[in-house]
């Protein structure tokens, strides 16, 4: 995984803030198209992406692989929570802490990329180490089994 | 055993409906279906499930209120594994029930 799109005790107001510094950092690797920001920001306002865990939530920004370059995921470790909608219930607010940014260019192509990261949400264990780790090196590792 | 054919939907027809049939598929795989999926919008559900074409519906985003014809069964349990035996027990009961 690309260290450079792992962001640590990111200080964030609101779920617009965490996918604009996340994005940016996706479009300075290349890995989107200039309108992916904001396509990902129109997205979350409609079809948002929390999802609650249970112990605590994340949320998987994303948006149609029009606006992707190439496939990566970007991860950020939030300060403090911000609140993302359900996905199931778009009325439910989250305190999301986590927050996995998708660029899927071929989401059939994908599957197992994906299955994957659904096992990492099954996996709370590794999210609460995801969440204290201390250096994104630590974050990467943990992230192996995604196989970006 | 016969073919099944999923209908995943999710908000944009893609990432988390290819999540999802993913599962539904190696799951099914396991119990001896052969399974095909098609994702789509939940704007598009209705009339794709009026086709005839699919045995059943898996979404993760709302559907829109209308007679899907078809079980529809809620997947939010595979992205978040919290209630998912249950989940993939609702599956196999319905495909068990189409007796192909």
């Amino acid at each position: 995984m690309n260290f450079d799109l792992i962001e640590l005790n990111l200080a964030a107001e609101t779920n617009q803030d965490v996918i604009v510094t996340l994005g940016k950092k996706m479009l300075a690797n290349g890995y989107v198209k200039d309108s992916y920001i904001n396509a990902v920001i129109e997205r979350e306002m409609n079809l948002p992406t929390g999802l609650n865990l249970g112990s605590f939530s994340v949320a998987i920004p994303h948006t149609n692989a029009e606006h992707v370059i190439l496939s990566h995921i970007a991860v950020a470790v939030l300060k403090k929570p911000v609140i993302f909608y359900s996905m199931i219930d778009h009325s439910d607010k989250l305190q999301v802490e986590l927050v996995f940014l998708l660029a899927i260019k071929d989401p059939d192509g994908q599957v197992s990329l994906l299955q994957k990261l659904m096992s990492v949400f099954q996996n709370l264990e590794l999210l609460q180490q995801i969440k204290a780790a201390k250096t994104k090196e630590e974050v990467a590792k943990l992230l192996d089994v995604i196989e970006l | 055993m016969g073919k099944i054919s999923v209908l995943s939907v999710c908000g944009s027809g893609t990432v988390t409906s290819s999540m999802v049939a993913g599962k539904v598929k190696e799951f099914l795989k396991d119990k001896g279906y052969n399974v095909s999926a098609t994702e789509a919008r939940p704007t598009e559900a209705l009339n794709l499930a009026q086709s005839g074409r699919f045995d059943f519906i898996t979404f993760t985003s709302p559907l829109q209120s209308g007679d899907y014809v078809i079980p529809t069964v809620n997947a939010f349990a595979c992205l978040t594994g919290i209630g998912e035996d249950e989940f993939f027990e609702q599956v196999l009961e319905i495909v068990k029930g189409l007796n192909k």
